[in-house]
């Protein structure tokens, strides 16, 4: 356990100097993009001196590292700055849009381990039968399908055809059902070739066949022996799909009119707010780094063979 | 904490919004509203929910035409300079306090005051309001300016309650929860979801019929138009432009193509040759064949332009056409020894205007069927207009590129601006650099003139010589496609690409 923690404060350091480094990269991206942010944030009709005191107000009179040693400087206090667009704090409007994106992530990520996995197993359990197959194709048909694509199909098919489900939005119950099938969809699909492939190889190992032979439960089997030995590469993926599906929430979001953080990143580009972009970023990376290190954490409780030190 | 619940709600989803009351009635628009404060807003569409709030001292109606609003009756003084309204009386904001004299001094010393953000300025070139009584208020302007009272209809100018800038979250500099006197009061604002307003029961005009209207923000123009064929929203703006054949044949819903000011054209540079000759210019209006372009890339969503400003204008004035006729394009291209075969850079914008990237295409096309091969460019829209606002001495290289123009409020003098010379960048946005001191005289002179006949006169001049000259290949007039159910009556436009559904009613 001692070399749990240290461990743990080791991979906390690593994970810090990732921000970090995070935070610099998307200060410098979002500056050296072309175009005069102040000029965009006061529209075409602005007259030059409105522009001119945007610019003031925004810093960007300033060099470079004065800039970054501001935003560094708050960003130790909590402080994400004042969003350009809004005229908001930046942590005031992320919360509700961190809330609805998580919600959407969460949820997708359930329902992409659950199908994901009771899908792989079975196609395991059945080699090469007419389901494995089918889940092949499937699979294939989920991995290789634009999210756009998808969402908009599952909107004219529920929504407009069916009327069986709101099209967009947050605010009606159902309404997360769509963007929660387009979301999931490809992680569904990753995630069962995942299990299907490792259940399989586990199933053919000599402790499942002294399992077997000892008389027990084909079901029993699977589940305690198996399923429990090849969750590791699983977990490794379903940890990965959930960053994935943090990124995959910006198109979705964009389709189905998800109020969360995607949708505002594509706003806070496109009209160059540069305060909400750093914000929306960092929230994003350290869920990522967040994220990983839990899975590398559940390796030890699944694993006990495995040790850090 | 107002806005962790805001939050949490959110989260949770308020069940039961989707089958609506019968007196909701839901629109959905792709903006989420940057600011609702008045004085801060640049975009038509925010403006539009947020006149369901917050009214201005004049009106412009389904016609384009001024009507009183706040106001009553308003004079000029001959020098331009002064005006003097009358405001209408009895009337209440939201928030019980009187409009008076008093509330619209405030608001216009808010409107001048250089520690506000005030994007769109420069319309009101206001030096001070003064209280004549408690129903009449005097403004004086630092320079004249004849269509002020077509200003004041437009949102930056809008009147919200004095008394409700320090309540509600609100700022002095930062209004987020306007208080007006318009016939619905502001009720709630999920942001990058909704807004939602409710019918004010003392409102001193016409009462609506819908106790509540929700604006649901959906970026997306599939989503939008599949929400309106879900019988979820009453009313979408925008649908996907290639779905509008297919909308109109459907029976279900109204296609509205309102006419808008927004005037698209291709901009030369016109300090650079060859486009520093008329010839030029004027024979590239005859290679490009608008009609064409409007009916199988805009599927009839704009009409071509027959002057240099759009009709729902005040001061526009008819000029006739450019007809297409690639052959006299190419007589005077030969006649201004330009050869065939000559290359011309075409920047343009993607995403912008409705199906920019694909006019282009089609537009590079016309031209090389003259002789010009066109290099088409296209970047993001701050890079573009970073490119195109360099000025001519800091190495602005252009030849030619796409752009829209659509003035806040009706008026030439808005349009005009564009062939002003003290407006080519940096000093404003005149990307053609046209250069004519008779024009910049007119243009100067029909700002200030009190008399609406000569004020029209001096547009026609203007527009008569701009359009021969050609600093543009003039394209159309965008129309503001809006979509609504067959099961509602009563919804009609403002020309500057707003709907107008405060009066919608079940059919």
């Amino acid at each position: 356990m001692r070399f749990a923690r240290r461990y743990l404060a080791q991979r906390l350091v690593a994970s810090v100097v990732t921000l970090l480094g995070v935070s610099i990269i998307v200060f410098l991206m979002v500056r050296v993009l072309p175009g005069d942010p102040a000029r965009v944030i006061a529209g075409l009709l602005a007259s030059e001196e409105d522009v001119q005191r945007i610019r003031v107000e925004l810093g960007l009179e300033q060099p470079l590292h004065v800039q970054y040693g501001i935003f560094f400087t708050r960003l130790l206090q909590g402080d994400l700055g004042t969003s350009a667009r809004t005229s908001q704090p930046v942590l005031v409007e992320l919360q509700p849009r961190l809330a609805a994106t998580l919600k959407l992530a969460l949820t997708s990520a359930a329902l992409a381990a659950l199908l994901g996995i009771a899908a792989g197993t079975l196609a395991a359990t059945r080699p090469y039968s007419r389901f494995d197959y089918l889940l092949s194709v499937s699979t294939l048909f989920g991995v290789s399908m634009p999210v756009y694509w998808l969402g908009l199909m599952l909107i004219i098919v529920f929504a407009v055809q069916l009327n069986w489900l709101p099209a967009a939005g947050s605010e009606d119950s159902g309404s997360i059902v769509l963007p929660t099938l387009t979301l999931a969809a490809f992680s569904v699909a990753l995630i069962a070739r995942m299990t299907r492939a490792s259940v399989l190889e586990v199933l053919g190992q000599d402790y499942v066949r002294t399992a077997r032979a000892k008389g027990l439960p084909e079901a029993a089997v699977v589940v305690r022996h198996a399923l429990k030995n090849a969750l590791i590469p699983i977990i490794t993926v379903v940890g990965l799909q959930f960053g994935t599906l943090l990124g995959g929430a910006v198109l979705t979001e964009s389709v189905f009119g998800w109020p969360g953080m995607g949708l505002l990143l594509v706003d806070s580009i496109f009209s160059r707010d540069y305060a909400m972009v750093q914000g929306i970023v960092l929230v994003f990376s350290a869920l990522f780094i967040l994220t990983n290190l839990i899975v590398d954490l559940l390796y030890a409780v699944i694993d006990p063979r495995i040790h850090y030190g | 904490m107002f806005v962790a619940t805001v939050g949490i709600l959110t989260m949770l989803g308020a069940a039961g919004g989707a089958a609506g009351a019968a007196t909701t009635f839901r629109g959905a628009v792709g903006v989420d509203p940057d600011t609702l404060d008045p004085v801060q807003m640049t975009t038509t569409t925010v403006a539009n929910m947020v006149d369901y709030v917050v009214e201005t001292l004049t009106f412009i109606d389904q016609e384009g035409k001024i009507r009183p609003g706040l106001a009553e009756s308003w004079s000029m003084s001959s020098d331009g300079k002064q005006y003097t309204l009358k405001l209408r009386k009895g009337v209440t904001f939201h928030d019980g306090t009187a409009f008076d004299a008093k509330a619209v001094k405030w608001n216009f010393d808010r409107l001048a005051d250089s520690s506000v953000r005030v994007p769109i300025r420069a319309p009101y070139p206001i030096e001070k309001t003064d209280i004549l009584d408690a129903s009449t208020v005097k403004i004086t302007l630092k320079r004249p300016s004849a269509p002020l009272i077509l200003a004041l209809s437009w949102t930056t100018s809008g009147i919200v309650s004095p008394a409700s800038a320090v309540k509600h979250g609100n700022e002095y500099k930062n209004i987020v929860h306007p208080v007006g006197t318009g016939p619905y009061v502001f009720k709630e604002r999920r942001k990058g979801e909704s807004l939602t307003v409710t019918k004010y029961d003392k409102y001193w005009g016409k009462k609506p019929f819908y106790d509540t209207v929700v604006f649901r923000i959906v970026p997306e123009a599939a989503t939008r138009e599949s929400l309106l064929l879900a019988g979820q929203v009453d009313l979408i703006v925008l649908p996907p432009v290639a779905d509008l054949p297919a909308l109109n044949r459907n029976s279900a819903v109204k296609v509205l193509l309102a006419p808008s000011d927004r005037t698209i054209f291709v901009a030369f540079n016109t300090q650079k040759a060859p486009f520093t000759d008329p010839r030029v210019r004027q024979a590239l209006n005859y290679a490009v064949d608008k009609q064409a372009i409007i009916k199988n890339v805009l599927f009839g969503a704009a009409d071509p332009m027959d002057a240099p400003t759009a009709p729902s204008l005040f001061g526009y004035c008819k000029q006739g056409a450019y007809e297409f006729n690639p052959a006299k394009a190419k007589q005077l291209l030969a006649e201004a020894s330009v050869k065939p075969g000559t290359r011309v850079s075409f920047l343009h914008p993607t995403g912008r205007y409705t199906q920019d990237k694909e006019v282009s295409q089609a537009i590079a096309g016309f031209l090389r069927e003259v002789g010009l091969e066109a290099s088409l460019q296209t970047m993001d829209w701050p890079s573009y207009i970073r490119t195109i606002t360099t000025p001519l001495d800091k190495g602005n290289t252009t030849e030619l590129h796409l752009l829209g123009w659509a003035p806040a409020f009706l008026d030439s003098s808005q349009q005009m601006l564009q062939f002003l010379t003290s407006y080519h960048p940096p000093g404003g946005l005149a990307t053609s650099f046209y250069r004519d001191p008779k024009v910049d005289e007119m243009i100067v002179a029909a700002d200030s003139e009190a008399k609406p006949d000569k004020r029209k006169e001096l547009y026609c001049q203007i527009s008569r010589k701009v359009w021969s000259e050609a600093p543009w290949i003039f394209l159309y007039v965008q129309r503001y496609p809006i979509v609504h159910s067959a099961k509602i009556r009563d919804i009609s436009s403002i020309p500057n690409e707003k709907f107008y559904a405060v009066y919608a009613r079940p059919r």
